[in-house]
């Protein structure tokens, strides 16, 4: 079941020009990295690297071994600026320090958390004292420096963690000349609810219902690839029927998200009439999802081995609406493209180069809409998607309108492929028979949410339960772009720049 | 929607039309189109709300969103969703309350003029939800501030929201 993916075990030294050699040759796309505690089997932690191939389905996946207790190694974003965050994630959580690494400080922490406490480690626990204190968050245990612009008219705004409107927490900080942007720093993980500790606690099969709940509009998505992972781990092969309801919620769940974004861009742009009627194509979709599965999220309908409810049974429904929100999809498309005041506001705002977005590792509608050309559902098919006939919607600009467009052709590419999965009939049943997890066995799991490529890595221990569960969600990725894109750009155009990306607080702050 | 007109106009109370696709019987509609009259009431016609996310997942965000569409369209009750905690008269807390946002909910709680009311929404919030037992988080609001209702779902529809809301409101009146 995982015979796409090939591990090798290298040297401390060996790891880190694999790393850098595969990084800069251009033929691989790094996906993520991760470490775990493996002390109780052989007395090391490991740090994992997994890379795509670019044209083929295979997952290059180098790890090395770290002795001792408090490792340390060289650091590899001087060479690879896209790990800088995985670096500083796996040494706020193992406390595997990673020396020459350009910025030190607490990524996931803030200050009143512990120093030298890492909660992935096996043996790790906490005291109720330190708990309160760090609710509390007024014992300052290792501060936190946001960097300092200097200079003539330069001045500071602070904005969050509450901050205006419906949104979820974040603290960014502006450094501001006149109404210029120079330089935004952006403090995230308040919503950081210990997800990865959590799977390790309750157990695979409850695993599903916290998978769905790490990003809430993305709910579908984070199941389906956390179910592959088990799913691959245990060896168990989905039926074709089930695949395919996959792929058909999927999709349904990319065309809610996309069309319910481009929507929410005309707040950013005072545009109240687009915003409205966005809004009411997108709940056509929600409420659609509710007569499909009982959620307006998708959720609760995934389980290991396959799906719970055959909706294919709702064919005339999802046929019906689709159908009408096409038509609604299409209009709503003219209006926002016929109206030049909205159009101007886009062009030319939060520009993110294709360089930038390669070097940080940017993924998804945020990578496609700077020209890289890379999609989960072509570049590892999964599912039904290598039956469907689909193109990679990519831009060049790398602006707030390239990543609309992007949305927009990825809409229509949905629709089509849910006219065509609703034409065919599928064998099988809803789900494969369950088999017990073997022990000390790991898979990857993935899928393309309609933010980007999201990734779960399980591993068992010798009783099937969870040892590690890593997850990778495509907001991890692409947050560090953030405030690359609005170097330059007006403070009133930031909230249209963040709306953009779109990206999920709670998915990356894990 | 014709039909819902006309259940509506010939229903006990006179209610304003709801939309297609409410999904909502014409007694709820009765008893949500009653939260106006108790909102004029109470709150001298207008309840302004400051949505507070404590760690949520991002749903219960997304389904306050939805309130404000024209399918739902909670600004005809008087209701809104506001910037400022000291504009507001209801916190909307979502999320288990992980404890990087402990202290901003508090000062949240305090930034809020009284009389001011707490709805812990979304199963999260309640207890925890999946999330409870979790190192990072509380395992609900009531830990933290105090709570004046309860608002169960995973996330609760914009409809379970509203009724919600209502009870509120009644409890209010009733106090």
């Amino acid at each position: 079941m995982t015979e796409n993916e090939i591990y090798l075990e290298l040297g401390k030294d060996e790891f880190r020009d694999r790393f850098i050699s595969l990084a800069k040759s251009g033929n691989f796309i790094l996906r993520l990295m991760f470490a775990m505690d493996d002390r109780a089997s052989d007395g090391s932690f490991k740090v994992y690297a997994v890379f795509s191939e670019r044209g083929r389905d295979i997952f290059h996946i180098p790890f090395m071994r770290l002795e001792g207790e408090n490792p340390r190694y060289r650091s590899i974003t001087p060479d690879v600026p896209a790990v800088h965050w995985y670096e500083r994630e796996i040494r706020d959580m193992f406390g595997l320090a990673p020396e020459g690494h350009p910025d030190l400080r607490r990524l996931i922490f803030h200050e009143a958390f512990p120093s030298g406490s890492y909660p992935l480690r096996k043996d790790w626990s906490i005291t109720d004292a330190d708990l309160k204190e760090w609710g509390e968050g007024t014992a300052i245990k290792e501060p936190y420096q946001f960097m300092k612009v200097e200079g003539e008219g330069v001045y500071e705004i602070p904005v969050g963690p509450v901050h205006a409107g419906i949104i979820e927490p974040g603290h960014f900080r502006f450094s501001a000349v006149g109404e210029t942007i120079f330089f935004l720093e952006a403090r995230l993980f308040y919503t950081h609810k210990g997800t990865e500790k959590h799977f390790e606690r309750i157990g695979f099969s409850e695993g599903v219902k916290l998978a769905e709940r790490v990003s809430g509009t993305s709910s579908f998505s984070h199941s389906s690839a956390y179910c592959m992972a088990v799913e691959r781990m245990s060896g168990i092969e989905i039926p074709e029927h089930a695949k395919a309801a996959r792929t058909l919620l999927l999709e349904l769940e990319r065309l809610y998200n996309h069309i319910g974004d481009i929507g929410n861009m005309c707040a950013g742009t005072g545009l109240t009439v687009g915003y409205a009627k966005g809004a009411v194509v997108k709940e056509r979709l929600m409420q659609l999802n509710e007569r499909l599965t009982g959620s307006r999220y998708l959720r609760g309908i995934n389980t290991i081995g396959g799906v719970k409810k055959d909706v294919f049974l709702q064919r005339d429904d999802i046929l019906a609406t689709v159908e009408t929100v096409t038509g609604e999809y299409r209009e709503f498309m003219k209006l926002l493209l016929g109206t030049v005041s909205h159009v101007e506001r886009l062009q030319n705002a939060g520009i993110l180069s294709k360089d930038i977005a390669m070097k940080l590792g940017a993924t998804g509608i945020t990578a496609r809409a700077s020209g890289i050309d890379d999609d989960m559902r072509k570049a590892h098919p999964h599912l039904v998607y290598d039956s469907l006939d689909f193109d990679v919607c990519t831009m060049l600009q790398g602006d707030v309108y390239a990543r609309m467009m992007v949305r927009a052709g990825e809409a229509e590419c949905s629709m089509s492929m849910i006219d065509s999965l609703l034409e065919r009939t599928f064998e099988g049943g809803l789900s494969a028979e369950l088999k017990d997890i073997p022990a000390f066995s790991s898979a990857l799991g993935y899928t393309e949410t309609p933010r980007g490529s999201v990734f779960y890595w399980v591993k068992s221990d010798k009783d099937g339960k969870p040892l590690r569960v890593k997850l990778r969600s495509p907001s991890f990725c692409n947050w560090p772009v953030v405030p690359i894109a609005v170097h330059g750009n007006i403070v009133p155009d930031f909230p249209l720049c963040n709306k953009s990306f779109n990206l999920s607080y709670s998915g990356c702050d894990m | 929607m014709i039909k819902e007109i006309l259940i509506n106009i010939t229903g006990r109370k006179g209610a304003v039309p709801f939309p297609e696709g409410f999904m909502i019987s014409s007694e709820e509609a009765a008893q949500i189109v009653s939260l106006k009259e108790k909102i004029d009431s109470v709150f001298g016609r207008s309840l302004r709300i400051r949505q507070v996310d404590a760690g949520s997942c991002n749903a219960c965000e997304w389904e306050c969103t939805a309130l404000t569409n024209p399918v739902y369209d909670i600004q005809r009750f008087g209701i809104d969703f506001v910037a400022s905690p000291r504009h507001a008269d209801v916190l909307l807390v979502t999320g288990p309350v992980s404890r990087q946002m402990e202290l901003a909910l508090k000062k949240t709680y305090i930034a809020t003029p009284e009389p001011r009311l707490v709805v812990a929404c979304g199963d999260c919030a309640i207890d925890g939800g999946i999330y409870r037992g979790s190192y990072a988080v509380t395992n609900g609001v009531a830990g933290v501030i105090p709570v004046d209702c309860y608002i169960p779902g995973c996330p609760p529809t914009p409809t379970a929201l509203l009724k919600g809301l209502f009870d509120l409101l009644d409890k209010m009146i009733h106090r």
